[in-house]
């Protein structure tokens, strides 16, 4: 937990999308949310540079894995360092990289195991 | 005239109308000619009385006159000479008459005589006028007299040859008289019976016509008569329960066996005053105009079935009454029963993950609350903002709730009971229970729902459901299948028309071929891939709309397909007015 680490929320279930941010604010993480992926892309493209993207994968026309895509375009420096979907649906041999993402969750969530799923693959994927 | 009388029934309308003016016609004559012949004869008989008896008492007169005088110049006594007198004024009085008489006007030979006479009547004027005198005188009278004696003796012979006149013109007259009697007595007689042999030609073609129509009145009563018996056979023989009511007095009149089997051997059994009233509440204006009836009736034993069947106005026994045929379609009714229910189970099974996917979104939200909620019990202000928590929860149970009971209610058999309910809410339901999934596909689902909230028609309701969640799944399913730029909308509109409800459902999916289009509402037609479905949706929504008394028709319209439902409206009163 570091005040370091950002997440950019995006998902068209405004109370879920609010109480996601608001346990990864009591985490001690800046959360940025956003019900449509549109909003969302508008604000990476503005530089919100966020540690984390988690979007739902079903977000209105515009879809979770359209969103990931975009922001997998995005100059560098503005992408997050870990991509996370979720889904209402159920998936039966679906894996994260079929979606183009790092971490894949089915809803309802477990918020701790998502907030440490997170952190270890950060820890894993940026230690020396 | 009997062969030409059967040719056409022109001319037996003709021929006594003939006839009938003919039979008019000598009447006229004959009546004309009878008034003209009693005329002449009255004529006659004047003219006979009259003649010659004007000129026969002149005669007469003359004679006596001159016989008077005669009597007088042998012995001129007063009274001889009174009598003179007398017979003299007689005498000048029968001569005016004769020439203004029927003769004096008719017979030339008195005519020429009329100078002679008025000079007649002078002379006697004046032996009148000189008789008195001569009665006093003392002279011998005697040559006066036998001088007026031969004075008048021209008077007698112009006398005599007027009568003879007289009575050549009555013989003349006799012989005219007997030659009209012979003449008469043949024309009105022919004349007559001309009118007689018409007037019985007549009345035996009237007959004849009569004894015909007669003869046919009996025998199309026979061939009733034996139609009638024919019937009675054929639906006694019937195996569709048939019977006869009186629809004032709700009373059977008559049952035939499949009937009697069907409700009760007793046409006087409550169970069929319960059924008559309970068709009459239930009756409906068919496509083709008539009265059909669908019903379910328990049974004494308390067995349900389902009835249907129409509704006829006839006579029977002379009385106005109504023919009731049932059928009882229980077994047809549970078999598409079951089939409709299959297909939902097959709907509910196809949109499991979508239904899976709207259910864990509350769930969802619920895990993350617990969470949140969790982190604040340890804050010293934890309540308030717990109790945010707790509610949201409870919003989300509630969420999930709805969502359970919508699948219940779709996954439920249907009763196959018709009932009234308001249309706009099953819309909405049958809309909301796809909006996920359509959401799900990218496609927008558009409701343009203008009818009253209470707007009611009659139907199972989770049937009508049933089929706008087919169509609109359907619609889902015809995007799917096509990758088509345009927009992915599909509409749900509602509106009132004519007393009745449109309900259309409308994509922009590229439309029906024609030849699917051809056989769409027939069982096991299909453009799905194999095991997408069985092709008996539409099949079944056509039978479920028919139930209703309504049609259900697809076209291509614009850029996709377009299915109109018209149904009914039974309620409220206020809608149906407005309508």
């Amino acid at each position: 937990m570091s005040d370091d680490h950002s997440i950019l929320i995006c998902d068209d279930e405004a109370d879920l999308a609010g109480e996601l941010g608001e346990f990864f604010t009591a985490c001690g993480w800046r959360a940025i949310v956003h019900v449509g992926a549109p909003d969302a892309l508008e604000a990476l493209h503005a530089g919100a540079s966020p540690t984390c993207l988690l979007t739902d994968l079903r977000v209105g026309h515009f879809s979770g894995a359209e969103l990931v895509a975009a922001t997998r375009r995005l100059p560098a420096h503005l992408q997050p360092r870990v991509y996370c979907l979720m889904t209402g649906h159920v998936l039966d041999t679906s894996e994260a990289k079929d979606f183009g993402v790092d971490l894949l969750y089915v809803k309802p969530i477990d918020p701790d195991m998502v907030l440490n799923d997170i952190q270890k693959f950060l820890a894993d994927a940026y230690s020396p | 005239m009997i062969f030409l009388f059967n040719r056409t029934s022109a001319h037996q309308r003709i021929w006594p109308a003939a006839l009938c003016a003919v039979t008019f016609c000598l009447f006229v004559v004959t009546a004309l000619l009878y008034g003209w012949e009693t005329n002449n004869r009255a004529l006659l008989s004047e003219s006979v009385t009259t003649s010659g008896w004007v000129a026969y008492q002149a005669q007469l007169e003359y004679v006596k006159a001159d016989d008077a005088m005669k009597r007088a110049a042998v012995r001129p006594d007063a009274d001889a000479l009174a009598d003179l007198g007398l017979r003299l004024e007689i005498l000048r009085s029968r001569l005016p008459l004769l020439h203004a008489s029927e003769d004096g006007r008719m017979l030339p030979e008195i005519d020429a005589l009329a100078p002679m006479l008025q000079r007649f009547e002078t002379v006697l004027d004046g032996m009148i006028d000189a008789l008195p005198a001569l009665e006093q005188s003392v002279a011998p009278k005697e040559p006066v007299l036998k001088a007026w004696s031969a004075a008048l003796s021209p008077l007698g012979r112009d006398l005599q040859s007027v009568l003879m006149a007289s009575v050549a013109y009555n013989d003349a007259l006799f012989a005219r008289e007997r030659s009209l009697a012979g003449q008469t007595t043949l024309l009105p007689l022919g004349l007559l019976f001309l009118s007689g042999s018409a007037l019985v030609s007549l009345m035996w073609l009237r007959g004849r016509r009569d004894r015909e129509r007669l003869l046919e009145v009996e025998t199309a009563r026979r061939a009733v008569c034996e139609m009638e018996r024919n019937l009675l056979g054929v639906i006694q023989a019937a195996p569709t329960a048939m019977l006869v009511l009186d629809p004032l007095e709700r009373a059977v009149r008559f049952i035939n066996p499949a009937a009697a089997e069907m409700v009760h051997p007793s046409p006087g059994h409550p169970d069929w005053k319960r059924l008559i009233d309970t068709s009459l509440e239930e009756v409906q204006i068919g496509d083709d105009g008539g009265m059909v009836v669908r019903i379910a009736f328990t049974k004494s034993g308390g067995d349900v079935v389902s009835l249907k069947g129409s509704l006829s106005p006839v006579m029977w026994e002379g009385r106005p009454q109504m023919l009731m045929v049932l059928i009882d379609n229980t077994r047809t009714r549970d078999a598409d029963l079951q089939l409709i229910q299959a297909a939902k189970l097959a709907t509910l099974g196809e949109m499991a993950t979508a239904i899976a996917h709207e259910l864990n979104q509350p769930l969802a939200v619920i895990r993350m609350a617990v969470a949140n909620a969790h982190r604040h019990l340890g804050a010293e202000d934890a309540r308030d903002a717990v109790a945010a928590k707790l509610d949201r929860v409870t919003l989300q149970v509630n969420r999930a709730k709805r969502i359970i009971d919508q699948v219940r209610r779709y996954g439920r058999q249907p009763s196959g009971k018709a009932a009234s309910f308001p249309l706009r809410p099953t819309l909405e339901l049958a809309a909301g229970f796809v909006a996920e999934q359509y959401r799900a596909c990218g496609i927008r689902l558009a409701l343009q729902l203008d009818v009253p909230g209470d707007l009611s028609i009659v139907g199972d309701r989770d049937l009508l459901e049933h089929v706008i969640v087919n169509l609109l799944i359907n619609a889902r399913d015809a995007f799917e299948l096509r990758a088509l730029a345009r927009p992915r909308t599909v509409w749900l509109r509602a509106r009132v028309l004519d007393q009745k409800v449109l309900v259309e459902v409308e994509d922009m999916a590229g439309g029906i071929s024609e030849e699917v289009m051809a056989h769409l509402f027939e069982p096991f037609s299909t453009t799905k891939p194999a095991g997408a479905g069985a092709g008996l949706g539409l099949s079944l929504a056509r039978s479920v709309v028919r139930d209703m008394n309504g049609h259900i028709v697809a076209e291509n319209m614009r850029n996709g397909a377009c299915f109109t439902l018209l149904l009914p409206i039974t309620g409220p009163p206020a809608a149906r007015e407005a309508a």
